[in-house]
Order: C-alpha cells, then structure tokens, then sequence
C-alpha cells in the first residue's frame, strides 16, 4: 500500500554496519537510540485522532485532498481593518497586526492555524456551521 | 497546572464577570478543566424549582473537541441517562469551537425544557414520554422534588 507519509526506518543503520571492518569496534555503534521521532497526529473525522502512520489507505487519501483544499482557501495578514470583526472565535484571542489569517467563504475570519486545525477535523465554518467546500461552489457559481 | 490555553482562562473569567441567569459555573480549586455547575430547572418545565448539579471538564484538545457534560443529581428526562449522560448534538457531531462553556450550558437548560422523546437516550423514559406524556411529566416534576429540591 503506498504509505505517503514517510515512517523513519533503521535501514540506514545497517547500511553502516557494512563499514564496521574498516570502522573497527562495532560496539561504539552501541544500540539503537530509542524511538523517538514524533510523528504527527491526524484526525480523519471528528473525534478520531491518529498518528500518521496508523492511517488506513481511505483516511490517507482523504486528508490529502482536505489539504489541497485548505491549501486554496484565501488567506493573509491581518491588517488592522475591524470589519471582519477583531477577535478570533476559536482562540479567543484578539488578531494583532501582522498575524496570518484564513478567509472563509462564508466571510468568517480565523487565525490560519486555529481554523486549519479545524478543518483538518470538520470541514465546516464554526461560527455558522456552513460546509466549506459548499460555500466554495456557490462562491464559484456566482462569480 | 502548565500551558492553561488563554482561551479557557478567558472563558473563565467571562463566566465569574457575567454569568448566565440561572446557571453558576465554577472552576476546581486543583484543576482549572474542571468545573462544579449548577442548573436551575426552568420555568414551567416539570423541573421548575429544582437545582440540578452537572460536572463539566474541558479536554485537552477542546475547544477543538467538546466538553464533557454529565448530570450529577438525578433526573427524570428522555434524553438523560441514569448516569447522568446526556444526548445532545452539540455535544457529539454538531460541535464547533466557536460554542463555548456557556452556550453548551444553555443549550443543557434548554433541553429541559424542551425534552425530545423521539431521540431518546434514557429509553423506558422516553417510552414513558410518548406512551402518557402527562404521567410522564408528573413523575419528572416528583424526581425534581425528591432529588433537585434546593437545600
């Protein structure tokens, strides 16, 4: 099955064993360090959370796509004009000049990390509970 | 207790400065996720005049997950369990993080008075509910009585 997110392997390890007679003492080498590498934490639906490397074949492909999805929602820096309202609803924390944002279809407004978080488990607004990819055709159709 | 989101210390707040009538919330003296709440049973429901007493704790991924909510003080309610486990959307699939500790605990008081028989997690309750509905909301308004009176 290809498995697009890369897991560390110990192949390389032993790739260097292949030296050890011209290295010398191989128990330099000592063991392997412990497994270590984080590896990051998806949510392929609301309430399910998953290391990457423990996601089926379905949930892979649907992440990707839900990527290149968030990846065209139009996003910027947050400029100081308030119409689109100054607090974001997820953190509740004022947006500060220069901030990255997200602009959603539906014309809400988050910090790109609190809303991307979201997105990558529910792909609606949370403030009005509009289906992103919904509002994006409509958004589409109209233009 | 490390890394207390801002958000969570500012829903605090914003509950101690202007809380909801009807409903108190407050936060565990030894863990700021966990909070001791207090419900008002609405006016002209079967749980008028009763106190009823909910534990709310915020996990570690919330606001990103939802609160987990549970009633401590019995009741007699179709979409209650005996645990005090409650069946409410915005709990499970409809909840958003822009909903807060606020807005879950209005909801909880309006679904007391809107009990929904038809989506029933307690089941002989909700049984009772469609089968006699006045029997029903005569035997809601005894539990409140016996286990909900204030003091």
């Amino acid at each position: 099955m290809g498995n697009c997110f890369k897991t560390p392997s110990t192949d390389d390890i032993s790739l260097l064993r292949g030296n050890e007679s011209q290295e010398g003492s191989d128990q330099s080498l000592g063991p392997p360090p412990p497994y270590q590498e984080r590896v990051p934490v998806f949510h392929p639906s609301p309430n399910v959370s998953r290391p990457a490397n423990q996601l089926s074949e379905e949930e892979q492909i649907k992440i990707a796509k839900r990527l290149g999805l968030i990846s065209h929602l139009p996003s910027g820096v947050y400029d100081g004009s308030s119409k689109k309202g100054k607090e974001c609803a997820i953190c509740m924390c004022d947006f500060v000049l220069g901030e990255g944002l997200r602009f959603l279809p539906c014309m809400h407004t988050y910090h790109k990390t609190c809303i991307d978080d979201w997105l990558m488990r529910s792909f609606t607004c949370p403030s009005c509970m509009e289906p992103v990819d919904a509002a994006l055709l409509t958004t589409y159709e109209t233009n | 207790m490390a890394g207390l989101p801002r958000r969570i210390i500012k829903e605090t707040q914003r509950l101690m400065a202007e809380p909801v009538p009807g409903i108190s919330a407050s936060p565990d003296e030894s863990n700021a996720r966990y909070f001791h709440v207090l419900v008002q049973g609405p006016k002209d429901s079967p749980y008028e005049g009763g106190m009823f007493k909910l534990e709310l704790f915020l996990p570690e991924e919330y606001p990103m997950s939802a609160p987990k909510v549970r009633f401590m003080t019995k009741i007699y309610h179709p979409n209650i369990d005996k645990l005090g486990r409650i069946c409410l959307d915005i709990l499970k699939d409809k909840w958003s993080p822009a909903l807060q500790i606020r807005t879950v605990l209005l909801s909880i008081q309006a679904l007391l008075s809107a009990p929904n028989p038809d989506d029933p997690l307690a089941n002989d309750v909700a049984e009772k509910w469609k089968v006699d509905e006045k029997a029903a909301i005569e035997e809601a308004r005894n539990w409140t009585r016996k286990y909900a009176s204030a003091q």
